[in-house]
């Protein structure tokens, strides 16, 4: 089970399980982003390479115009996949 | 435990299912749970997404012995490809440079200990070992 909630432009929640199998529902909210937007972990207990390839290009997307992802409530199981892919390099964890 | 899954991205559900029997049944660690879901994952994703000209259903494999979870992922009617011989994934490189492909084999082969691959009879198995600490169990 997975949902994506757009809180805002600038906030977005993330809940459940994001697979592969729902990245592109993922991928439909975050192409809508159009500036520096934090994104919630509290609720996301599971993400594979699928949606982290979805954060990727979207930091790559608004960084060419000076805006970013930023990352809150990452549990400690997803900040340490972050820091093995080097997330925690281009992303603002907090 | 063994379980053969159909070959398209709507079995994870079931593949997620079979993984937490697995990790009740030894009572694994929320931390390897994690990192077996990802694992399997990230593997099973691959493979459909490199042989899409096989039809074959696809086997996966989980074992504990002693300190060691096995993973075993069976493929039959397929090229091969040999994970252990793909190109490594440098994740220091600086965001403009980055791609997303590639990342998930690179997480495999950062979270596991050993990676063993065969390939015969048009049939591929990938074994993998992740070695348990004290505290994984």
């Amino acid at each position: 089970m997975f949902d994506i909630i757009l809180r805002s432009k600038t906030e977005i929640l993330l809940k459940g399980r994001l697979d592969a199998s729902q990245a592109e529902k993922a991928k439909e909210t975050f192409v809508k982003v159009a500036e520096t937007c934090v994104v919630d972990f509290q609720d996301l207990e599971y993400i594979s390479s699928a949606g982290m390839g979805i954060l990727l290009m979207t930091q790559k997307r608004l960084s060419e115009k000076g805006n970013s992802l930023k990352f809150i409530n990452v549990n400690k199981h997803i900040r340490d996949i972050f820091r093995y892919a080097g997330f925690d390099r281009i992303f603002e964890i907090i | 435990m063994n379980k053969i899954f159909k070959r398209n991205i709507g079995s994870l559900d079931e593949i997620f299912d079979f993984i937490a029997e697995f990790l009740t049944a030894y009572r694994i660690n929320d931390q390897v749970s994690f990192q077996l879901k990802l694992i399997v994952e990230e593997l099973f994703t691959n493979t459909i997404k490199y042989q899409p000209s096989s039809k074959k259903d696809i086997s996966i494999g989980l074992e504990k012995a002693d300190n060691r979870i096995i993973i075993r992922i069976v493929d039959s009617d397929v090229e091969p490809f040999d994970i252990t011989r793909t190109a490594g994934v440098d994740v220091n490189k600086p965001l403009g440079e980055k791609r997303a492909g590639g990342l998930g084999i690179h997480l495999v082969k950062y979270l596991v200990d050993n990676i063993d691959y065969t390939y015969k009879d048009r049939q591929s198995t990938i074994t993998l070992t992740k070695i348990l600490e004290q505290k994984d169990v």
